[in-house]
């Protein structure tokens, strides 16, 4: 298929539809009504439904019960509107079923305001809702990547019959950049959906779905299960992408969605100058890649593993996790919906190397002791 | 920039310049440019009105600063409603349609839903001596046909309560954009054109594509765009000659 130009939150909405995911439930929100705009428009050309309910809460929930049915379920929302949904997800993640969440993030806490962020990573990625529960969360950078990602989350809701959420920065709802489709998009094999799903009961036992078990060792068992699943996530789903990492480098970044891409600017002026400095990308952020990350976080010649984010720092504690104090984390962040600049980031690396090597010719036995 | 003399550039008789298009037709960049454009060549005053209450980002708004330098006043919502998504037309705008001075660029959202506020202005508008122009690429999902843009276009005048005057060709697809890309593009817009029966006023094109290719095989006048509401990671290209 041809390129064409799309909105992040039109080609998402499309590749939904590409996915099977015909079910789409939602309440506007900047910024991405353009979801709701799109598919408004394209729902009824592919004989699927299209409902805007009265509420976020409402949608949580329409969200719930679609998705009992087996059929593939989307929605979509910005910050405030995911908080809404957080119960119905919970009870979803409770109930293993699978359906598709995208959270075109936007400046927090509260209504904060409608530019981009990536402030809700602590609301995805460590439960939203109550419970021992996660989701499986996909970070994009680009518009293609959102694009084969929620075709991917599509397929990933439907394996582990989990919530699925897709999170991208404010740009990518509201960036426009050239994509290309699938021409014959095929899923790998899943597993019938007729041993739980919700078909009616007419010649067979009824089947019930549900979160609730007040048994407390039957509920513990479903707990042991969800666990189990995310084990294998662990196993099988992590993905990340790494750019200019090398021998050479002095620094790591580590940085996702967009604001990865900053970072790539940055690299990229910075190798011209002479200095060498890597980017780590987490493309899933739960599970998180810490094992990967671990390993070019320790490289030799890496100083100082720096993270960037559209917040006051919450990924880093992922990082930091993931290194175990065997390199010193720094963060640097803008938040509120107001995105670094590369002159901003390279500031800092520069600022970060300078001090670097005055420690190391001015305290060099404090660092030996720190180190120790 | 050497490139500049071998094209038309593109000509006004009327005052007040209306951009309208499909949603993420390029309306904002090339109201933009054309107000840089005319500040550059005309004595006269250039005025740009930001008129977008459909989208939250990469608005005219954000190039008001670059404007100012040029010389080019800018209508926009002041102090914190610059960042707001809120339908909200500043008293001035109503008073620069009534009395121009010099030219004044109207940057209106996309699709009907954006041409909306046209209406609530209408009665400020003179009979005759404005332009509606259609902004049209080829490449967006809804105007990649000839039936889907001519849709787009009547809902616009729909809502708008204004005639087309002309088209503006704008086909690209960002940094992918080829010759071939505009080549094709302008081609859909001429079809566009015969069948509304509307002239293509100009075609705009970035000018590291435009100085790629033949003038003689576009047959309109042309403004050479230089991008300016820009990802967070790209770098303004160097203008060259100013």
């Amino acid at each position: 298929m041809a390129k064409v130009l799309m909105k992040g939150n039109e080609a998402i909405a499309e590749a939904a539809i590409r996915a099977g995911a015909n079910n789409y439930f939602c309440y506007p929100i900047t910024p991405q009504t353009e979801v709701a705009e799109y598919l408004a428009k394209r729902m009824p050309e592919v004989g699927g439904v299209f409902l805007q309910a009265e509420s976020e809460v409402a949608v949580g929930n329409i969200v719930f019960g679609a998705a009992s049915t087996g059929k593939r379920v989307f929605t979509t929302s910005s910050s405030p509107g995911i908080s809404l949904m957080q119960e119905a997800i919970s009870y979803m993640a409770g109930a293993q079923l699978p359906c598709v969440i995208l959270n075109i993030m936007r400046g927090g806490p509260g209504l904060g305001g409608i530019l981009p962020a990536q402030s809700d990573y602590f609301q995805a990625t460590k439960g939203g809702g109550h419970g021992d529960y996660r989701l499986l969360v996909l970070a994009p950078s680009t518009i293609q990547e959102a694009v084969d990602l929620t075709m991917l989350a599509c397929h990933l809701a439907d394996k582990y019959r989990n919530p699925v959420m897709i999170i991208g920065d404010g740009m990518i709802g509201q960036m426009m950049e050239p994509v290309e489709f699938p021409e014959n998009y095929t899923e790998p094999e899943l597993p019938t959906k007729d041993t739980w799903a919700a078909t009616g009961a007419k010649g067979r036992k009824p089947r019930v779905i549900k979160s609730l078990f007040l048994d407390p060792y039957k509920l513990e068992d479903n707990s042991v299960v969800l666990y189990n699943k995310y084990q294998q996530m662990k196993k099988d789903e992590v993905r990340f992408e790494l750019y200019k990492t090398s021998t050479k480098n002095k620094v790591l970044i580590v940085s996702y969605g967009t604001m990865a891409r900053i970072c790539q600017t940055v690299i990229d002026e910075l190798e011209e100058e002479g200095v060498s400095v890597g980017l780590f990308r987490p493309i899933t952020v739960y599970p998180f890649p810490e094992a990967a990350l671990e390993k070019e976080a320790t490289r030799k010649n890496i100083d100082t593993v720096l993270t960037v984010e559209m917040s006051m720092g919450q990924m880093v504690e992922d990082v930091e996790r993931a290194i175990a104090r065997r390199r010193p984390v720094e963060f640097f962040g803008r938040t509120g919906g107001i995105v670094p600049t590369p002159d901003e980031v390279k500031k800092q690396i520069k600022e970060l190397i300078k001090k670097k090597h005055g420690a190391k010719t001015r305290q060099s036995t404090t660092k030996s002791k720190k180190k120790g | 920039m050497s490139g500049k003399t071998r094209f038309t550039p593109p000509q006004f008789s009327n005052k007040i310049l209306i951009i309208v298009g499909g949603f993420g037709s390029g309306k904002s960049e090339v109201s933009v440019n054309l107000a840089a454009y005319l500040a550059r060549t005309s004595s006269e005053a250039v005025t740009i009105a930001d008129l977008d209450v459909i989208n939250p980002y990469f608005r005219s708004r954000e190039a008001a600063s670059q404007l100012a330098s040029l010389g080019v006043k800018s209508l926009i919502p002041g102090g914190e409603n610059v960042h707001a998504d809120l339908p909200i037309v500043i008293p001035e705008v109503k008073g620069a349609i009534e009395e121009p001075g010099g030219t004044l660029i109207l940057d209106v959202g996309g699709d009907d839903l954006g041409a909306r506020v046209l209406s609530s202005l209408r009665d400020a508008f003179p009979a005759t001596g404005y332009d509606l122009l259609l902004t049209h690429n080829a490449n967006r999902p809804f105007t990649s046909d000839l039936e889907g843009t001519l849709k787009v276009m009547s809902e616009i005048e729909g809502a708008s309560r204004m005639k087309f005057t002309g088209i503006i060709c704008n086909t690209h697809l960002m940094k992918d954009t080829t010759s071939e890309v505009v080549l094709t593009g302008l081609k859909q817009s001429r079809e566009v054109s015969a069948t509304a029966n509307v002239p293509i006023v100009f075609l705009s094109a970035v000018t590291e594509v435009l100085e790629t290719m033949d003038p003689e095989l576009i047959d309109c006048p042309i403004l050479p765009l230089n991008r300016s509401l820009l990802k967070p990671w790209e770098r303004q290209a160097p203008t060259g000659g100013n």
